[in-house]
């Protein structure tokens, strides 16, 4: 694996902030790419919740609706 | 406060968090930030936001990309390279009860208090802009400072739009 360059130091903090910021942003659109595509596959929502570390309810919560709209279009 | 006012206000308020919510949709987001609510507000028709943003040489445009930018460059700074390639917007349509983030609610709150000492009184879309200019830090003064515009900057146009006091 490549090294990753250091992260933001502590003593800029709002550079460290606006990089979490930034990676929620990431995580949510990843979170919602790879649930459509498993859901697609025909992984069941207690599947995707245990591969996530949540339930199955909350994932359905989550992300149902935006999966539907994404296999609809 | 008269009925004929309420009533404008409750249409540019409808207008402006509904534009926020789809700034924020489109840009991958599910709740709306004081970014959002700045691109929406320079969309309203009465055109004092965008005319405020023109003063101090900058538009609607200009801060989404800036946005978009600020996210992908504080990624590159954890070697992370997303790509060009816009954030994927989301595709169901809002549900249940709008929610703004709290520094959006801040900002729209402060635009409300702003437009009750404006003259003519009402809200109007540079109010968001002069609430917009007291944040300190977050996006959408980081986006801000990417086309080079102080929020003090963008404070000033605004009341220089709006005739608000300093």
């Amino acid at each position: 694996m490549a090294d990753l360059p250091p992260l933001p130091a502590p003593d800029d903090p709002e550079a460290a902030l606006a990089a979490v910021v930034a990676l929620r942003r990431l995580a949510a659109r990843l979170e919602a790419d790879a649930v459509t595509e498993a859901v697609e596959q025909g992984w069941t929502w207690a599947q995707i919740g245990e591969a996530l570390g949540i339930s199955a309810q909350a994932a359905h919560k989550k992300l149902a609706t935006e999966v539907r709209a994404r296999r609809g279009r | 406060m008269g009925l004929v006012r309420a009533v404008r206000d409750i249409r540019t308020i409808k207008r402006l968090l509904t534009g926020a919510e789809q700034e924020a949709r489109s840009a991958g987001e599910e709740v709306p930030g004081p970014e959002h609510l700045l691109l929406s507000a320079a969309a309203l028709p009465d055109g004092t936001a965008a005319r405020a943003l023109a003063r101090v040489g900058t538009d609607a445009a200009a801060l989404r990309s800036a946005v978009a930018a600020v996210h992908a460059d504080a990624l590159a700074g954890l070697g992370l390279e997303t790509g060009p390639a816009p954030a994927t917007s989301l595709a169901a349509p809002a549900a249940g009860p709008m929610r703004t983030s709290p520094q959006a609610q801040q900002v729209f709150q402060r635009a409300v208090e702003l437009s009750g000492r404006a003259s003519p009184a009402g809200l109007r879309g540079v109010h968001v802009v002069a609430a917009v200019g007291e944040l300190e830090r977050g996006t959408a003064v980081r986006a801000l400072r990417s086309v080079g515009v102080e929020p003090e900057q963008l404070l000033a146009a605004a009341r220089a739009e709006d005739g608000l006091p300093a």
